[in-house]
């Protein structure tokens, strides 16, 4: 067939992350690349009495076609979860169901962008949403970042250099890939000098509830009082990712333009799903669930991170997230982490190089390591693993190094 | 009410109501429950396009500023009362931010309908739903059981986003079985077939580009090309489907990025594409190399005739996306459909997929290949075919009534619709209001044109209602019919030609 495809289509790639994942299903790979939660962890008994209870309640609504806005139970509790753990006071007529929190990413693409639009985000940024929004062919501009989230200093300067500036889009609790969280203060200012410019914001927050420790912080949407925030929300990361049922919550006006745009693009989010979840949390307590997801996910992060500090070599960077799935590695510069992979592969580790997070590219250095998906055994004999192999390249590099002058960051590690 | 219009303004005039209405009613002008003009009227009283003014009214809809309801008309909003200018903050001009291709999208009049049939005191001939007494409830909580004691933890986690590999090799081994052989590697699952128009249009088609429909078309699909912003070519279909040979005209002289037709029990015209158009369709479409999406959700709900091959089993040359979908027949709310196409198609458009919503969800596939591979399916549809055609018999039956009235129609050999063709002297801004009052709701044919047609249709939809219900919505539908036939000394006389000089 001589399939002509639209000139958008030639922004689209195959991912990389895509073609890792596919390695990562050989037998035996201990695997730290995925973005995966603990298939162990989910509440599948549970599922079946709920499905018996939605079948023999309303079987039939639940098997029906239903309104693009999503199942009204199911969007009053989601309203009463986010007023409760999160503050904000949402009601159930700004929520709009999607089929999972990637859909929502997508709808506002086709909601915002035109093309040359330019998206604001951080550096780096969560590669699901690039390739959503991509296909709308925008610009990135990416704002650095540091422990503390978005720095201020560089946003002002990015907002300074760049105009058509449509939408900013941010994960400001443990991110991916960097399980970084911003600061109140980052959050706060942020959000002002979005206001001025009159900038929509995306807040993504799928992995806000799987805090380890200390304090939780308000969301955008919380501290938000100029209707600038749509907050993105899912369920796949606490409870079943293969529902595909997320959320979006934003003013009524704006809600109903999503409903308009999602309308045509799948009608609605399969309705037996989302009785499914409306059930369950009435029957069920997710936030004891979710209790137990961030024992079992705290203790292997602390299994990831006590093997990190006893077996990786000198000069690597990585921080020490408080939630969340992922941590992140900075490598000696001159070190590409998608060599170190090809390695580490063939040792029967895996995990992503941190580049293409990266929307304009650079930071071959850096990869991102997921801590939720193994048990903590194998946790730690893959981190073992990888440190040899690290250790080589450091080693490596190290020779050259030491004719060049010390940077500031050798044997530093970030966050300790 | 001041509304005053600048045709000489570069303001598009829709626009110019909109800013003087929001003006108007953020002033306090307009009170809340103040029932704006109909449309009719406004657009009279301005002297303009009824159309202009039915988008300045669904764009004040759209900004929360009015509701509207089929038969009460549009009133100012409650939570629209004026803002006290103290205190709150402006908020965004949010339409000065929302994209070309999202402005484009206009709110289909699909969604009022819903909104008329939610009503209890309404018969809703409107929707294409499946009989919600059919459904197979009791297998279906069967299958989930076993699943979960047969798969586990997997039924609730992530799947490849090409689709569950069993799933695809059922859908692959099904096809085969009529003719249309493929892989399972040439097999999307898809979330619900409207995903796979969104998709494939998303593929093919860049603004400006031409794409072909039959007309009238699938109500669906038109917000998905304005969307895309592509050039709309209609070619006017009759019993026999698309005129392939005005089809043939278009693509001498326009060069389409796609055909997208649906052959089989078409929505909403129920007709079949006759097999030689069948064949020509395809040698125009290979001649001129233009992929052909061919949308088939009703070809196995066949009441009479023999089946016609599907275009992609006669086609050769890897020209046919072919599209489907068990929602129509199975479990609507689960969101499933499938695409065959070749694989280089399949990935480019699993590449979308991903970022548009990773893959349908994993029960729902689970359930849909336990059904099929456990050989319910068959069954289940033959008794489908019993109960449907006994419901098509009934509307036909009902509808003898309206021949006195001028209504014109044509018995369908499967699907779900009749398509009613209107006398002449029923006034369409009528005829709406008209049927909220008897209580019937129904799909104004105008909806699925490009540009309103001369002849006014109705689809009626037999599958959802019972045969009584049929019976009662059918009646009520040409007594809605009958009340808005414009009194004979109200017609307008048009000229026809110039009168002859004798």
């Amino acid at each position: 067939m001589s399939t002509r495809l639209a000139g958008r289509m030639a922004s689209m790639r195959t991912s990389e992350i895509r073609e890792i994942l596919k390695l990562t299903q050989r037998p035996g790979m201990i695997s730290f690349a995925g973005g995966l939660p603990a298939a162990e962890l989910f509440p599948v008994e549970q599922m079946v009495r709920v499905t018996e209870e939605v079948l023999s309640r309303d079987g039939h609504r639940a098997l029906q076609y239903s309104t693009t806005e999503g199942d009204p139970p199911l969007r009053e509790a989601i309203a009463e979860r986010m007023n409760r753990t999160l503050g904000t006071s949402v009601r159930a007529d700004e929520i709009l169901i999607t089929s999972g929190s990637q859909q929502g990413l997508d709808l506002s693409g086709k909601l915002f962008l035109d093309e040359g639009d330019v998206v604001l985000c951080e550096s780096p940024t969560y590669l699901g949403a690039i390739n959503a929004l991509r296909a709308y062919q925008p610009r990135f501009v990416e704002v650095p970042t540091d422990d503390g989230g978005m720095v201020i200093d560089e946003l002002e300067r990015c907002l300074a250099e760049n105009d058509r500036i449509k939408v900013a889009y941010v994960v400001p609790e443990f991110q991916n890939p960097t399980g970084r969280t911003w600061s109140l203060e980052r959050r706060r200012a942020f959000l002002e000098i979005m206001a001025r410019r009159g900038i929509p914001i995306l807040e993504d927050s799928p992995y806000g509830e799987l805090r380890f420790e200390g304090d939780g912080m308000p969301s955008l949407k919380t501290l938000d009082t100029h209707n600038l925030v749509v907050f993105l929300g899912t369920f796949s990361k606490t409870f079943c990712p293969g529902l595909r049922v997320g959320w979006l919550a934003a003013s009524p006006a704006l809600r109903e333009r999503y409903v308009m745009v999602k309308q045509g693009v799948d009608l609605h989010t399969s309705t037996l799903c989302q009785r499914q979840i409306a059930v369950y949390l009435e029957l069920f307590n997710l936030d004891a669930d979710i209790e137990r997801i961030r024992d079992t996910y705290r203790g292997r992060r602390d299994a990831m991170l006590r093997a990190m500090d006893e077996s990786f070599p000198p000069g690597i960077r990585y921080n020490r997230p408080q939630g969340g799935m992922f941590l992140w590695v900075e490598l000696p510069d001159g070190i590409d982490a998608r060599e170190i992979l090809k390695s580490s592969l063939e040792d029967g580790v895996a995990f992503v190089p941190g580049a293409p997070f990266f929307p304009n590219g650079g930071h071959e250095n850096t990869l991102r390591l997921n801590f939720s998906a193994m048990p903590e055994e194998r946790i730690e004999d893959g981190v073992r693993r990888l440190a040899r192999i690290l250790t080589e390249a450091v080693d490596a590099v190290g020779v050259r190094a030491a004719e060049a002058p010390l940077t500031a960051i050798a044997g530093e590690r970030l966050g300790r | 009410m001041q509304i005053v219009i600048d045709r000489q303004s570069r303001v598009p005039l829709y626009r110019q109501i909109v800013d003087r209405m929001r003006e108007l009613i953020r002033s306090g002008a307009l009170p809340e429950g103040f029932r704006l003009p109909p449309e009719r009227r406004l657009a009279e009283a301005l002297g303009i396009n009824r159309s202009t003014v039915l988008t300045a009214y669904r764009e004040l809809k759209g900004e929360g500023l009015v509701d509207a309801h089929v038969g009460r008309g549009t009133s100012v909003r409650a939570t629209a009362a004026p803002v006290p200018a103290v205190g709150g903050p402006p908020g965004l001009p949010w339409r000065q931010l929302f994209c070309e291709r999202a402005l484009r999208v206009q709110e289909p009049v699909v969604r009022d309908l819903l909104e008329l049939t939610e009503r209890r005191d309404v018969i809703s001939l409107a929707v294409g739903l499946p009989a919600p007494e059919l459904l197979p409830l009791g297998l279906l909580r069967e299958i989930f059981v076993r699943l979960v004691d047969d798969v586990g933890p997997p039924l609730l986690l992530h799947c490849p986003t090409e689709g569950h590999t069993p799933l695809r090799e059922t859908l692959s081994h099904r096809l085969a079985t009529r003719g249309m052989t493929c892989s399972p590697a040439e097999v999307l699952v898809l979330s619900g077939s409207q995903q796979g128009l969104d998709l494939v249009v998303r593929a093919l088609v860049d603004p400006g580009d031409v794409v072909v429909v039959e007309e009238p078309t699938y109500v669906g699909m038109l917000p998905v090309l304005r969307g895309a912003q592509a050039r709309v070519v209609g070619v006017p279909a009759d019993a026999d489907g698309m005129r392939t040979d005005l089809l043939a005209t278009v693509l001498e002289h326009q060069r389409p990025k796609l055909i997208y037709t649906l052959p089989t029990f078409q929505n909403p015209s129920g007709a079949e594409l006759a097999l030689r158009r069948r064949r020509e369709l395809l040698e125009l479409a290979t001649r001129h190399r233009v992929p052909i999406l061919e949308d088939d959700p009703y070809s196995e709900l066949r009441y009479d005739g023999s089946p016609l091959p599907s275009l992609r089993a006669l086609d050769d040359s890897g020209q046919v996306i072919y599209l489907s979908t068990l929602s129509k027949l199975l479990f609507p709310g689960l969101r499933l459909g499938f695409l065959a196409a070749p694989r280089s198609v399949v990935h480019q458009l699993a590449l979308l997929k991903q970022g548009t919503d990773l893959h349908a969800s994993s029960v729902g596939q689970l359930l849909l290949e336990r059904f099929l591979s456990d050989g319910h399916y068959e069954p289940y549809l033959q008794s489908l075919r019993i109960a449907y055609s006994e419901r098509r018999d009934a509307m036909d039956a009902a509808l003898k009534e309206g021949a006195a009235v001028g209504v014109r129609w044509q018995r369908p050999r499967g699907g779900f619709y009749f398509w009613c063709r209107l006398p002449d002297d029923v006034e369409r801004s009528r005829l709406l209001a008209a049927a909220a009052d008897v209580g019937v709701a129904f799909l104004p044919g105008d909806a699925c044109f490009f540009e309103p047609p001369e002849q006014a249709y109705v689809r009626l939809n037999f599958s959802y209602p019972s045969p009584e219900q049929i019976r009662d919505g059918v009646g009520r539908f040409l007594e809605a019919v009958r009340r808005s036939i414009r009194p004979a000394h109200r017609a307008v006389p048009e000229a026809v030609g110039m009168p002859p000089v004798v």
